[in-house]
This record gives C-alpha cells, structure tokens and sequence, in this order.
C-alpha cells in the first residue's frame, strides 16, 4: 500500500500540484468565499457583520425589481442570440460551403471582426451608431429611418447591443460549422444527388444530422457566451438607458464596485448567477445528449 | 454578337443560385468589414471633419490624432505590458495544464479521476461569481495591480479547460514510448519534458492561440486586477482613454486603429492555425 503510494500517488501529485496551487487559490477559495459572505450583510469594510442566512437571497429574488429586470433581460439577450447567431451562422456556412472561389477570402473577412475585443467592438459600433447612421440619414432620404436614438431608447438599445454581439459572434460560430460541412463524406452527398433528394431535403435527412455534434456546441458556446456577457454592455451602454440593459454580470459588478457598499448582497447575486448557468449547461447537455443518441 | 449574349445570358441562368450567393456573401461581408473602414477612414480626420460627414475621404492625412493617441495611452509601455501578461500567463498555462493532463490522464487511481472532476466541473463557475472575492483574495496574495500577478490569476482561472484538452489527447499517445523511455533511464520529469511534451506539440498550439485570443483582448480581469495607470494592458488603457475624451471621435479612433492593429497582424499571419485551433477546441469542448 505504502509502496503503490509512494510509486503512483506522489509523481501524481508532483505534476497536477503547479496547476491545483493556482486553481485553488484563484477559483475554488474565492468560490468558497463568496457562498460564505453571499449568508452575511457584510459592507466589505467594517470587520464587524452578521450572518443572516438566505435573506439576502429572497430579497434578491422577491424585492429587487432592478435585479429581476436584469435577469429577465440578461434571459432575452441570450434567447435573441442563440437564435439568431446560431441560425445566420448556419446559413453563412452553408452557403459558403457551396461555393467554389474566394472561400478563404470570406471566411477571412467574416471571421475578422471576432478577433477584435468586445470592448473595441463597442467603440466602433458607438461611433457608428452615434455620428456614422445618422449622418447616413441626413445625406440619404430614403434611409432616413436609421437616424434613431440607437443607444438612447432601452428597446433600441438592447437591439444595438444584439447587432454589435452578432457582429462580432457570427464568424466564430461560422467557422465550427464551416468545419462540421466540411467532414461531411462526399460520398453521401452524391448518391443523395442520385437518389433524387432535393437541396431542402438533402439539408434536413443529411447535412443536419450529420453536425449534430457542432450544433450541440455552438449552441453551448453561444448560450454561455450570452449569459456572462459583460464586456460589449459595459462599453457600448454602461446598462443604460436608466438601467434598462444591465447584463447580470454587469449588475452585480455595479453593486459590488460602484454603489453602495453591500457586499454579501453582491455575492449573493453572484452566487445566483452561478445556479442560473449552472442549471442551464445540465438542462441543456440532458437535452442534446438525448437528441444525439436518438439521431 | 446576339449569339455570345445569349451564351452570357445562358450561363448566367445556369449559375443563377450561384451568382445569388455570391452577391449575398458579399453584403454580408460589407457588414463584416464596414464598421473597420470606417473607423481607419475617420481615424485620420480632424474633429471638424467628422463632424462635417463620416463618409468624406479625409483631405490630407492627418497623424495628429495617432500622435496624441499613442502618447496619451502610453501606447509602448501598455503594449509591453499586454505582451508579457499574455506571454506569462499563456505559458504558464500550457505547462501546468499539460503536466496535470497528462498524469491525470495516466493514473487511474481514485484520487485522479476526483482531481479531474474538479477541474473539468470547475469549468462551470462563471468568472463573474467568483470576481468579487478574487479581488480580496489578490490582496491578501500580494498579487493585486501587479504586472508579475496577473498571470498567477490568468492560470488559476485558465487551467481547467486545457487539462481537459490535455487529458483527452494523452489517451491516444501509446504508453508503450514511456516504459521505453523508463529502461532507457528517464525518470519522470525526462520522459514527460523529452518525450510526451514535443508529442503534444499539435493541441499545445490549440491552447496557446485560444489563450492568447482570450488573455489579450480581457478587459474584465485588468480592470479589478490593474489600478496604477503604469500597469495598464491595451484594451484597459483604450477604455481609460475613451472615458477620458468620451465623443472626441477623431482620437477615440485613432486609439481603436492602434489597439486593433497588432490583433490584426496575427491574424493574418496565424489565420490557419487560428481557425484550426477554434474549430478542435470547440470540437472537444
């Protein structure tokens, strides 16, 4: 016994602790962390505070309407983008795939825009929204309708904010499924040819189930992308509006750092947050599993 | 002359879907690529001139605005900054990441299959639940608003989804090659660095380009990490930058010209290996 530990477990030991050291000190004892202060009403000074179990919670939940209203857009956002990013993306592969010429040049210029940070992407789009639309709008009237209060108007706003993620979003989702037509046996597609299939038909008995596998990701990355969004809304709308389109991740990093000092209630948010994804990745791998293995 | 329009006219039915596709690829790429053009385009007007119209070519190229951007974001030294966070962390990551893969991999013991569970369920934690005490935790480990620190905190956080890569593609490297090495006189630390590492070579390039993407474009991270200005990464400097002079569009854009040029230069160097990266990490994923 003592000999099988010494042979197996300490070289084990050796090569996982650089990586266990660091992932414990920054991820596990901060998560620790937070489930501890989420019970507390501590200010995040005073030495002093109380333990006060779940209310933090129910008050999250129950009373804070600006909290309710960011997880019920936060909600929106992410069911707008897995829709569409997912369904553009598919379409944009599919229609590259087909043809011949300049594959990689598209393939170039679609995925470029995924390269640029969220944040740089906003300033751009901002830019756009603010001077170049509206500038369009004067010079061209049959365009006049793009001259809006892009970032103003919380409907607007939260529209901007989906074009600007598909912007950057679309050719990153493009290129899994790019790949996934591509593995495609070639074989399979000429004798549906032969058999009489038609593109439609082709598309829903071949071509989809056979990416499966790369719908079950994409939808996963878009999904999850969607929900810790932080970075697009902090640069292009800082949640405004008002507080029309704060993000989750952007209300509790508001509460945490710039407002007024709750900083058990601001971990209780982000413990919320933490089930809300982590119930949504188990709902979601039952869901595609079972569709994987059916098909 | 009638019979080649009608040829033209024949092949143009014949290629109709074709030709459909392609004028719509490339509305979808003017999409793509507008908002770009548009910032270099504007990047090189004065104020007044934007102002004016956003669409004009600008009258004489003026580097006024770079100048003032790139001193007023320190542009050298955050850029320095950025590269050697990234370096660190990024290296930092593909060594502890696939040394822990590897023998997580390798060992069947109950102890390793816990540890990898850990790490592979961790990926689950979304970073915005732990940020709040990650900031405490950096304070009280010395390593807040440290250039040296950043990459401790990107390798605590970054680790667990590399060691899932790492632990999958071990499994199809033939054991057979370590007890080789073993009668040849290695001993562990030798057959791991010597043998199996040069081995992992493809998903080692995997790793670093999806770290890299990620660690050099981060902004949340910077901003709770880095609070002295002479630390400040490029993307936290630009966002600084843009707080600091919020609709004078003629710097913001040069700003944004400057930050997105170096992305844009691997880009186009790595883009094979860029795409190839995405497509197996999101395929293992």
């Amino acid at each position: 016994m003592i000999r099988n530990m010494k042979k197996h477990t300490i070289p084990l030991l050796v090569f996982v602790s650089p990586a266990l050291i660091a992932f414990i000190l920054i991820m596990l004892i901060p998560m620790c962390i937070t489930f501890f202060y989420s019970l507390t009403d501590w200010n995040g000074l005073n030495p002093e505070y109380n333990i006060v179990g779940f209310q933090n919670f129910i008050e999250a939940v129950a009373d804070d309407y600006g909290f309710r209203n960011s997880i019920f857009f936060t909600f929106k956002y992410a069911v707008v983008m897995v829709v569409l990013q997912n369904t553009i993306a598919l379409l944009l592969a599919l229609l590259v795939n087909r043809i011949k010429k300049g594959k990689t040049l598209l393939r170039t210029a679609l995925f470029m825009p995924n390269m640029i940070s969220f944040v740089i992407g906003a300033f751009i789009w901002s830019f756009i929204f603010l001077q170049v639309l509206p500038t369009i709008a004067k010079s061209v009237y049959a365009l006049r309708f793009l001259d809006q209060s892009w970032l103003g108007d919380s409907t607007l706003a939260f529209w901007s904010i989906v074009i600007v993620s598909l912007w950057t979003g679309i050719g990153y989702t493009m290129i899994i499924y790019l790949a996934a037509l591509q593995n495609i046996p070639k074989e399979i597609i000429e004798q549906s040819k032969i058999d009489g299939a038609n593109t439609f038909k082709r598309f829903i008995h071949i071509t989809l189930p056979m990416i499966v596998p790369a719908i079950t990701v994409c939808l996963f990355i878009t999904m999850n992308g969607a929900f810790k969004q932080f970075d697009l809304v902090y640069a292009l709308t800082n949640g405004g509006p008002g507080k029309s389109t704060r993000v989750l991740a952007l209300d509790i990093y508001l509460e945490a750092f710039s407002s007024n000092y709750r900083y058990g209630y601001a971990n209780a948010k982000a413990i919320i947050l933490f089930f809300v994804v982590l119930f949504l990745t188990l709902v979601q791998l039952k869901v595609l599993k079972k569709r994987e293995i059916q098909l | 002359m009638r019979q080649r329009t009608q040829t033209l006219l024949d092949n143009i039915n014949k290629h109709k879907t074709l030709i459909l596709i392609y004028i719509f690829l490339c509305a979808v790429c003017f999409f793509s690529l507008f908002p770009l053009f548009i910032t270099v385009l504007n990047s090189f007007k004065p104020q007044a001139q934007i102002m004016k119209s956003v669409i004009a070519f600008p009258r004489t190229l003026a580097f006024d605005n770079y100048k003032e951007a790139l001193e007023e974001m320190d542009f050298f030294r955050v850029f320095f900054n950025t590269a050697f966070i990234t370096c660190l962390s990024v290296m930092g990551i593909v060594i502890c990441a696939s040394m822990a893969g590897y023998k997580l991999s390798r060992n069947k013991s109950k102890l390793s299959f816990f540890l990898y569970l850990v790490f592979v369920s961790s990926m689950l934690i979304p970073f915005h639940s732990i940020m709040i005490s990650l900031v405490n935790m950096a304070k009280l480990l010395k390593i807040h608003n440290s250039v040296w620190g950043l990459p401790f905190v990107y390798v605590g956080i970054g680790v667990n989804f590399p060691i899932f890569l790492y632990h999958g593609f071990v499994k199809s490297i033939p054991v057979e090659l370590e007890d080789a090495a073993k009668i040849d006189g290695c001993n562990e630390h030798q057959t791991f660095f010597k043998i199996i590492f040069p081995l992992l070579k493809p998903i080692n390039i995997t790793v670093a380009i999806l770290q890299i993407i990620w660690i050099w474009n981060d902004f949340l991270l910077p901003l709770l990490m880095l609070t002295n200005s002479k630390h400040y990464t490029l993307i936290l400097s630009t966002v600084m930058f843009r707080g600091k002079y919020y609709v004078e569009w003629s710097k913001i854009l040069a700003a944004v010209v400057i930050t997105c040029i170096p992305v844009i230069i691997i880009y186009m160097l790595f883009q094979r290996h860029i795409v190839k990266g995405i497509t197996t990490g999101a395929v293992k994923g």
